[in-house]
């Protein structure tokens, strides 16, 4: 059999594409995935990393809330090392409305989401952090998820099952005979190398770039790119998700994650053009800062690490100019009944929260396609990492008397984590001190989670994702990358982008110990090191 | 507690002040948060080429060694840069090609040395590489109180450099040069001289992650001169507060010193760039903290930066401006006894040099300016 043939291919590397051939795969299908840059680099990588409860759309988008709910229950079983089941407070301040509460609380319950009213006092008890002056606080089952990981997870899932994954990787046009998409073609950004990949069904999984997908196969997908802008803050500042009791706005939900904290966010229309490098600007910062700082007041005086910016794949539907409007409903686009092109499916729309979901619709239409009867079995199969709940267990497990760095490493890797207990303690030294990676857990990340550059492994293991912005971290992390692929030419390239990288993220907020650290990060290699 | 001049700041452009005006027969104090910029010295004195004969003197007393040549230096990603006066630690070389066989030599697990960089950027100018890794019980010992960093491995080699090159000469085969990573001499600063006999090729030192062990040294050797010549130093505190009466400081608070203030007839702001704190950004604008000095700088925090990191940025340049005579500036009026120099000045003085020159520079400028001002006091 020609090894470039598979069932099905899957375009698209974030959490869709991820999840989609991890469904494919686990239903016994060959499947391909074919990535033009990194995981999770679209809108998968670009948000909160809030697991909603679903209650931020239950007063007007009743059919996302439920889903939301469903899949946030789903997550916590098969995700657990994705997962802080933190819980979150919808707050009502002074100047909002708190009849809205009521209204609100009913369309939770509708939804199936619970949600309890609580004394204001208790509120601040459960989050001292949150802004003292608030009047009302409603408690949902929301919490955050890292959405690189669980990409990662799916992927590795699926390549378990036999799936292959190719990063780096452009789809530059389609195969087709007649009105059949019979693969694509491919070349490798990297290398340069091109390659032909054949399979009966194709899947576009790109997001908002699903739109110039579709149009390079001759089909039309009306995209909406809003663009939403939110700043990384260097401390966790909160325990609890918090939120406004309001109609959804600006800047209205604060979401701990890891060692951070995250504010957003904005919603803008931009113009194709922008979707490959969306910047934020200014006005955006104040926004965040201002809005943000009546959720927490305290993140008024905290350092702000990174401001970054996704695009929501939206599928167009009217004319909206905010985009606030448009349901984050699921479309999924059999090309064949829609447009009379075979083998040719979109799934789009949706929202990382429901990717599993939108996973198993595209999957049952694939396996339609090929006539295959097979039950989805995503839902209660626990992720690679998953299979224990408490990362302090698995850390225990693989450590007996585990430091904090490898409860740190359990709590990225879960159960995962025993691939980096070795006989070598030089596995033990620690790339990155701000985040606390070590030797092993670099390696593992090499080894099995396909890591090509610096950023690919920050995605992975969150090395240079710390207060230092990788000024330390990077060039250490580059030696290993040395030591795994040979080649300090390219690596060195691979070093300069990623502090370019690190300084796109640092400068529209470059000011205080920020603006401190890159004179020091500039400095350094310049001068110093002499990259 | 009362001197002719306090400065404030310890790094380099405030340790060279503070030397020379004591030489010069005055009583001074210097405020010293402990790190400066000579935590990251590259080694090579920037901007500066032959050391005047005063600069000379001045290292040659403080048991600063230097050399001068104008060639190329090996930087520790492995790329060369046009270098000239430096510490004895770097190697200048005429051309970047120095050898022909080089043995890079790192130890296991320290991994802000960068060997396989050096063996890359080495072999492009036409030098074979060899790397090996030393395994030695007592960095496992040192690994046990925390990362291996420089200084941890630095302080180790001070004791058991003697093995270290007895293990490299077993490793040496065919090779002319030894490359070892910068971490001898912390204390003692014979040692990487001596190490150089020690191995029968040439040894080249190349730089690692910071701290820079030759520029912790540096900051040791300028500080024990310093206090020899009687000089007060005051470490790990810091100038919070100026008091200034018509355009006149007379004293400063510091923040451990309490209500005792620092008077004096001169001041010297040395206090560094936005990584020392000698300037503080918020969303607005650049301050200076202590004297709410002038500043230049656009409106506009947009131009602050240039969007591509390894580019010149505009807010690198920002500093606090001076008269011609280094007296900082306040509301437009120059204050006559307060004297800004180093890296607080900003980058953009072509006069002044950036870096090491520019701190040696504008040290001795404002040094000059003193003695002249009060040599003419007392003649009036």
């Amino acid at each position: 059999m020609n090894p470039n043939e598979f069932d099905v291919i899957i375009i698209g590397g974030g959490i869709t594409g991820a999840g989609t051939q991890r469904d494919c795969a686990m239903r016994g299908l060959r499947t391909l995935l074919i990535e033009r840059s990194d995981i999770a680099t679209g809108a998968t990588g670009r948000n909160h990393g809030l697991l909603h409860s679903g209650a931020r759309y239950a007063v007007n988008d009743a059919e996302s809330a439920e889903e939301c709910i469903r899949e946030n229950m789903i997550l916590r079983q098969i995700a657990a090392h994705c997962i802080d089941e933190t819980d979150g407070l919808f707050i009502t301040l002074p100047e909002d409305d708190l009849a809205y509460q009521q209204t609100f609380v009913e369309a939770c319950r509708k939804a199936g989401i619970g949600a309890e009213i609580i004394d204001p006092e208790l509120a601040k008890r459960l989050e001292p952090s949150v802004n003292p002056d608030l009047i009302g606080a409603v408690r949902v089952p929301d919490g955050s998820v890292d959405p690189f990981r669980l990409c990662a997870a799916n992927m590795l899932d699926a390549k378990l099952h036999g799936g292959q994954v190719r990063l780096h990787t452009e789809v530059t046009g389609f195969i087709r005979e007649g009105d059949t998409i019979k693969g694509v073609h491919t070349r490798n950004r990297q290398t340069g190398e091109e390659t032909d990949y054949y399979a009966t069904v194709t899947v576009n999984a790109c997001g908002i770039w699903g739109q110039h997908i579709a149009e390079l196969a001759g089909v039309k997908v009306g995209m909406f790119p809003a663009k939403g802008a939110l700043l990384i803050f260097a401390h966790r500042v909160n325990n609890m998700v918090i939120n406004r009791c309001r109609k959804p706005s600006n800047a209205d939900i604060l979401v701990p994650g890891d060692t951070v904290c995250v504010i957003g966010t904005t919603s803008t229309r931009i113009p194709f053009e922008e979707c490959d490098n969306v910047a934020v600007t200014p006005d955006e910062v104040t926004l965040l800062i201002t809005e943000g700082a009546k959720l927490a007041p305290s993140l008024s005086q905290t350092r702000i690490l990174r401001a970054y910016a996704g695009v929501r794949p939206l599928v167009s539907a009217d004319n909206d100019p905010s985009g606030r409007n448009i349901s984050r409903g699921i479309v999924c686009l059999d090309h064949e009944e829609r447009d009379g092109l075979k083998g040719f499916v979109t799934i789009t729309g949706g929202k990382l929260m429901t990717y599993r979901l939108m996973a198993e619709i595209a999957t049952d239409l694939v396996c339609k396609k090929l006539a295959i009867e097979k039950a989805c079995t995503t839902a209660q199969t626990p992720l690679p990492g998953s299979e224990e709940k408490s990362y302090e267990a698995v850390a225990q497990k693989v450590w007996e008397a585990p430091t904090t760095a490898q409860k740190a490493a359990a709590s990225r890797m879960g159960t995962r984590a025993s691939r980096i207990r070795s006989s070598n303690r030089r596995d033990d030294d620690l790339i990155c001190e701000c985040e606390e990676v070590s030797v092993g857990e670099i390696n593992a990340a090499i080894d099995r989670l396909d890591v090509s550059t610096l950023t690919d492994l920050r995605r992975r293991t969150r090395v240079g994702m710390g207060t230092c912005q990788g000024e330390f971290c990077a060039c250490r992390a580059a030696g290993l990358l040395v030591k795994a692929h040979g080649c300090v030419e390219r690596e060195r390239k691979d070093l300069a982008d990623f502090l370019q990288e690190r300084w796109k993220g640092n400068f529209p907020i470059g000011w205080g110990d920020t603006l401190r650290e890159a004179e020091y990060t500039q400095w350094i290699y310049k001068h110093v090191l002499g990259l | 507690m009362k001197f002719d001049t306090v400065i404030m700041g310890g790094g380099l452009a405030g340790m060279v002040a503070g030397i020379a005006l004591q030489q010069a027969g005055k009583n001074t104090a210097i405020v010293s948060m402990g790190q400066n910029a000579l935590h990251f010295f590259s080694g090579t004195f920037e901007s500066l080429q032959a050391p005047s004969e005063r600069l000379a003197e001045l290292f040659s007393a403080a048991g600063i060694r230097v050399h001068y040549r104008e060639g190329v230096r090996l930087m520790p990603l492995g790329t060369f840069k046009e270098a000239a006066l430096s510490l004895d630690d770097i190697d200048l070389f005429p051309t970047p090609k120095f050898g022909r066989r080089v043995l890079i030599v790192n130890f296991l697990g320290y991994h802000d040395f960068f060997s396989s960089f050096l063996a890359e950027g080495l072999e492009k100018q036409g030098m074979e590489c060899r790397i090996r890794f030393l395994s030695l019980p007592e960095l496992d010992n040192a690994k046990a109180h925390g990362e291996m960093r420089s200084v941890q491995i630095a302080r180790s080699m001070d004791r058991i450099w003697e093995k270290v090159a007895q293990e490299i000469r077993l490793l040496l085969k065919d090779e002319d040069t030894v490359i070892l990573p910068q971490v001898f001499g912390l204390l003692d600063d014979t040692i990487p001289g001596r190490i150089r006999q020690a191995i029968p090729a040439r040894v080249v030192f190349a730089g690692t992650m910071p701290p820079s062990i030759p520029g912790v040294r540096t900051q040791m050797q300028l500080r024990r001169r310093y206090e020899l010549l009687g000089g007060t130093f005051l470490m790990g505190d810091q100038a919070i507060r100026a008091h200034e009466h018509d355009g006149v400081v007379h004293s400063i608070a510091t923040h451990n010193l309490d209500a005792h203030y620092l008077e004096a007839r001169n001041f010297i702001l040395a206090t560094g760039g936005l990584y020392s704190k000698g300037l503080v950004s918020n969303p607005f604008k650049i301050t200076e903290p202590i004297l709410d000095l002038d500043i230049d700088q656009p409106q506009d925090r947009n131009e602050w930066y240039n969007p591509t990191f390894a580019g010149d940025q505009p807010y690198m340049g920002y500093g606090v401006k001076t008269d011609e005579h280094l007296h900082a500036v306040k509301d437009g009026v120059a204050m006559q006894n307060v004297y800004a120099i180093g890296s607080i000045l900003g980058n953009t003085r072509p006069n002044l040099g950036s870096g090491a020159g520019l701190a040696i520079r504008s040290a001795f400028a404002a040094v000059d300016e003193i003695l002249r001002s009060t040599s003419e006091q007392s003649e009036i």
